[in-house]
């Protein structure tokens, strides 16, 4: 039998003195840590073990921490045609972030990721592809790209732009999110537009955009400098790796105390757990349960007075600050865009209609009631109440980060619930008392165009406009034309098996399929297509996705990345840098920039013109003024020296700078920003400091908050908005929560490593549920069995609907009104027998394209954000047998990974 | 290493001049079973192996009835300068086992994500044999599978040392994997 096995090699060559030194960062999680791209000719010398002999100035063999090539670091790669050696390794020099030359697992091995035809990236895509009798064949650019301009006019002449949706990833470099952008919503301005991770265009974090807190607003400095550290929905080891292991892990040995919400325990929380409980809480929750447990301990403070009224009192709003501003309604926030009548709205932390009176007044936050629903110790709500205060005594700096587990379990609520709380404990605007998230993609976002609101015709109850859910209107076959780059879209999303189904329907059994070598016929055939109500697809990847590529797209583009075009981009803490290219794109493949622009020329659009991407960046740096990441001044500075911007970014190397980013026009010196909101910098020091003189921008949001008075919005987060909900998928029967989400050996780099590198698939050769010893036994369930999860009960909201009455969009009254099908979900998986899972839940990874198991996730967006809450799902297991990865002792691993 | 330089090699002889150059042996775990009346028991089954031994010294490293139940012995292997441990697992059964149970193996105590040292930290947790976590950030292999990552930031598989039994004797033979700081396993004296 012969499972996925890895055979390590012995022996790895060393970059010689002479070779090519380029600077980039990991291309993976959001840390984005600092890389040293070493390039030589193959067929010229390697360097040698001793310093005068390798490009690294070390001897071999090297100590701890010192310079090292693994062999998974090496790689062969094009460049000018001939074939070279990289070595890639993290930057040994770097003083920020990955100090010292730090790395996680995934960007350990992004050597791997480099297109090599004799490894298993040889099936990148090398030229685009127009199906013909149902085969993605190669066919040149101009052929490809008129079919898809021709197509494209036709469905927004005759169905309108909403009939040309837009799928794309949000991160993949400065230069591509701002073409797609600028393409789809200010050329064709259609509402059909969202990113990879959501169904519609909207905040992944409701609260922290009501309360004024940006998402990325601390230095990652902070998080160690934080004498309590709640954490929320992730291990930041698995999920910001660096971030961990440089400040959270030296903090934690230094003695900070960490408060964590999860369901499961993973390396790093079993780190901070084995300092002890005078050290660590670890609140292991139920599923979705984080709003009454966050509001118990707010109720707790709030009770014994040991809240930060000082911090309150300066940057908190009252009655008349949260309704200051213009528009209707809630007039402090977004909340105008979605009228909620005054569901969150608070006179402030005190008074007749203050958080403190709300937050009190509710049942569920009773410490005996919220620990009862998350199925918690009561004792540990007052621990994590006294620690975050000190209880009276003196004030710890406290600091809180969240992720998915926990904004993607309840969306709004925990949102608002962690913002109050946070507030109320003085965090938000001060060194080390910061609140931010804990992972997502790198911050590669660009505006190229708003988002076209007023034409989207989804409305939620109130008067306002929501950002059209792109799933529904998919599925009540309004997108005549779905323009899919680099994401998968269906695994992505939840209840991903009926969304799979649909595509089938509108694409794949429409009966107008492409049968003639004519580009003509062709045009007309997929014309007919988006007039007999089915779909045309766009797909545009550096591999061949399965489904949307391999089997429902029409024409597919080939587009090159990472390392084979200079790109800029920015990282979780705002660290702008260049991500130099350093190799030749596969065959005919082209940087997503550049196929948007060919695109939007056939089509008629102008201003797209572009030869190179620093142009493309150059273009795009004004709109990033008085963004987080603003990046204009950059420009400014390197056209005073007579240099390009991407020339500027490549001299700042792997330490970039961190955004927003200012100049000083006296001295040319070019300023970042350590930390936004940040209260404790004076309008002396900015002047001071030249941050106000000419093109330079100042935002509020340097040393206030997003709010309109400047101020923190303190809200309400009613357990009642989801409650039904939560119910209503609770388990029933034989059931179990389903919950999924990243590891960290494929965390943000699934689109690479689960199939394509060697080591990782030898790790994780296919999904897993990690499943509790009672729940496994009750099941006849060992690690090793190959099992079923399914469940027949699926939520699925169907239509895109206008919502009119306050009550439209709340779970039960869509199911009421029939807006609610139950469909069927079903995916294997590998059994990881663990305590390390809560009872009566399973966790699984969430997307390989063969396992996904978003199938079993409810598709009900959160009724106030338009987001789905992806990690609540619902299902039953059946045990199918052993697989082969119980009986060898290769591949996959059945140690769990809280072993300390 | 220096005098041994790349001459001519293009991409896509790379591969193939490494392996002839460092002359690797080639072979099925079933056939070298039958072929040999030591047992190296690399990989089980009948998958295709490939096995890293050629050019490694045979070292004896210890006797089957002196091993303990999952009390790690140090010893160093190629050379002097690299240590590992040899361990009998208390009975579970391991890719590239030897002994009766197939649940002695040997591995390198250098952590591959940046060397980190993990003498002490071998841990038997129930049926699960790991090494780790190491002190600098982490890292945990499993034992019973060729030193896998179980959770971590290693760029590889904590090498394993390949072993022989020959009677009571068990012998080092070749290592999978490279060991953290060198740029071959086999350095120069």
């Amino acid at each position: 039998m012969a499972t996925k096995y890895y055979l390590p090699e012995d022996h790895a060559p060393l970059p010689p003195k002479n070779a090519d030194v380029k600077t980039t960062c990991c291309d993976y999680c959001i840390v984005a840590c600092g890389y040293k791209v070493y390039r030589w000719p193959v067929g010229t010398p390697d360097g040698g073990p001793k310093a005068s002999e390798n490009a690294f100035n070390t001897n071999f063999p090297s100590g701890p921490l010192q310079a090292w090539v693994a062999p998974t670091q090496h790689n062969v790669v094009m460049h000018e045609g001939r074939p070279h050696n990289v070595v890639i390794i993290p930057d040994k020099d770097a003083k920020v972030v990955n100090i010292g030359g730090d790395s996680s697992i995934r960007g350990g091995c992004i050597a791997q990721k480099c297109y090599n035809p004799n490894k298993p990236t040889n099936d990148r895509l090398t030229s685009p592809l127009v199906r013909i009798n149902g085969t993605l064949q190669p066919v040149t650019w101009d052929f490809a790209l008129d079919i898809a301009a021709d197509v494209g006019n036709h469905v927004l002449k005759e169905h309108g732009a909403n009939a040309y949706s837009v799928k794309t990833f949000s991160y993949q470099f400065f230069e591509n999110t701002y073409a797609v952008k600028k393409f789809a919503r200010r050329s064709i301005k259609t509402a059909a537009f969202t990113f990879h991770d959501t169904p519609s265009d909207v905040t992944s974090t409701p609260g922290f955009r009501d309360a004024g807190f940006d998402n990325f607003g601390p230095a990652y400095t902070d998080w160690g400098d934080a004498d309590v550290l709640v954490i929320c929905g992730t291990d930041p080891y698995e999920t910001k790796t660096m971030i961990f292991t440089q400040f959270i892990k030296p903090a934690i040995d230094r003695g900070q105390k960490t408060i964590w919400l999860n369901v499961r325990e993973t390396a790093g929380l079993a780190y901070a757990k084995s300092k002890g409980d005078d050290q660590t809480i670890h609140l292991q929750i139920n599923p979705g349960t984080d709003t009454p447990v966050l509001g118990a301990i707010s109720r707790i403070i709030l009770e014994n007075g040991w809240e930060d009224k000082d911090w309150i009192k300066h940057w908190v709003n009252d009655k008349w600050g949260s309704s200051s501003g213009f528009g209707q309604g809630t007039r402090n926030t977004p909340w105008q865009w979605r009228t909620t009548w005054g569901k969150f709205q608070t006179g402030g932390v005190y008074g007749k209609k203050g958080y403190k009176k709300w937050v009190m007044s509710r049942k569920e936050h009773e410490p005996e009631v919220a620990a009862k629903i998350a199925g918690v110790d009561v004792n540990d709500l007052y621990k994590a109440a006294k620690w975050l205060t000190g209880g009276g005594g003196d004030r710890p700096k406290a600091s809180f980060g969240i992720e998915k587990g926990f904004y993607w379990s309840n969306n709004t609520g925990n949102t608002n619930a962690i913002s109050s709380l946070a507030t109320i404990c003085g965090a938000g605007g001060r060194p080390g008392q910061v609140v931010g998230r804990f992972g997502g993609h790198q911050r590669g976002g660009a505006g190229g165009g708003s988002y076209p609101r007023n034409r989207s015709p989804e409305k939620v109850p109130g008067r306002r406009r929501r950002s059209l859910d792109t799933d529904r209107w998919l599925y009540s076959g309004h997108t005549r034309m779905a323009h899919v780059i680099g994401t998968t879209w269906i695994q992505a999303m939840a209840g991903a098996n009926g969304l799979h189904n649909k595509f089938e329907e509108l694409t794949t059994n429409n009966p107008n399929q492409v049968t003639s070598w004519d580009k003509d016929e062709i045009i007309k055939t997929l014309k007919a297509r988006a007039d007999s109500g089915g779909t045309v697809v766009i797909n545009q990847d550096i591999y061949l996705r399965d489904p949307i590529g391999a089997r429902f797209a029409d024409i597919v583009f080939p587009a090159s990345t990472w390392g084979e075009e200079d790109f800029a981009r920015a990282n979780g803490e705002r660290r702008i840098r260049l991500y130099q290219k350093f190799y030749d794109a596969p065959g005919d493949a082209k940087p997503d920039w550049w196929i948007i622009s060919r695109l939007a020329q056939k089509m008629g659009f102008k201003g797209y013109d572009w030869n190179d991407s620093n142009q493309v960046c150059e273009e795009s740096s004004r709109s990033s003024r008085g963004n987080r990441k603003a990046y204009h001044m950059i420009k400014i500075a390197a056209h005073r020296e007579g240099k390009t911007l991407h020339q500027k970014l490549a001299e700042l190397g792997t330490e970039g700078i961190q955004g927003p980013t200012f100049l000083n026009y006296e001295t040319g010196e070019l300023l970042g920003t350590v930390r936004l909101h940040n209260t404790t910098m004076t309008q002396e020091q900015i002047e001071r400091e030249g941050r106000t003189k000419g093109a330079n921008m100042i935002n509020k949001k340097g040393t206030h908050f997003n709010s309109q008075t400047g101020r923190v919005n303190i809200q309400k987060h009613p357990w009642s908005l989801y409650a039904d909900y939560w119910e209503w998928m609770s388990p029933k029967e034989d059931e179990l929560w389903h919950t999924n989400g990243r590891i960290n050996e494929i965390w943000q780099s699934g689109f690479d490593d689960i199939e394509r590198r060697a080591y990782i698939t030898q790790r994780w050769p296919e999904n897993f549920t990690e499943i509790h010893p009672d729940d496994a036994a009750a099941r006849g369930i060992e690690s090793g069995d190959r099992v079923m999860l399914f469940s027949n009960r699926v939520p699925v909201h169907k239509n895109t609907i206008k919502g009119v009455h306050g009550k439209d969009f709340q779970f039960s009254e869509l199911m009421k009104n029939g807006h609610i099908a139950l469909e069927k979900g079903a995916v294997t998986a590998i059994a990881i027998v663990t305590p390390a899972v809560k009872k009566g839940a399973l966790y699984s990874y969430f997307i390989t394209e063969k396992q996904a198991s978003n199938a079993l996730q409810g598709r009900v967006v959160d009724n106030i954000s338009g987001n789905y809450n992806y990690k609540l799902g619902v299902c039953k297991v059946k045990n199918l047998g052993p697989s082969e990865y119980k009986k060898e002792f290769r591949s996959m691993s059945f140690a769990p990974r809280n072993i300390v | 290493m220096s005098d041994i330089k790349k001459k001519d090699e293009t991409a896509a002889d790379h591969g193939k001049c490494m392996l002839n150059r460092r002359q690797f042996l080639m072979y099925s775990g079933s056939a070298a079973a039958a072929a040999s009346t030591v047992s190296i028991s690399l990989f089980p089954g009948q998958a295709a192996a490939k096995a890293r031994v050629v050019g490694y010294p045979r070292k004896k490293i210890g006797q089957l009835s002196a091993l303990k139940d999952d009390q790690p012995v140090n010893f160093t292997y190629p050379d002097d300068g690299a240590i590992n441990m040899l361990v009998k697992m208390g009975g579970v059964k391991a890719g590239g086992g030897v002994g009766d149970q197939r649940d002695v193996v040997a591995f390198s105590y250098l952590c591959t994500h940046q060397g980190g040292n993990m003498i002490g930290k071998y841990q038997a947790v129930g049926n699960h044999r790991v090494l780790g976590q190491c002190p600098l950030h982490l890292s945990t292999y499993d034992l019973t599978r060729h030193g896998i990552i179980v959770s971590g930031q290693a760029y590889q598989s904590v090498p394993q040392v390949l072993l022989e039994v020959d009677g009571d004797d068990i012998y080092a033979v070749g290592m999978m994997g490279l060991i953290f700081g060198r740029n071959e396993n086999l350095l120069e004296s």
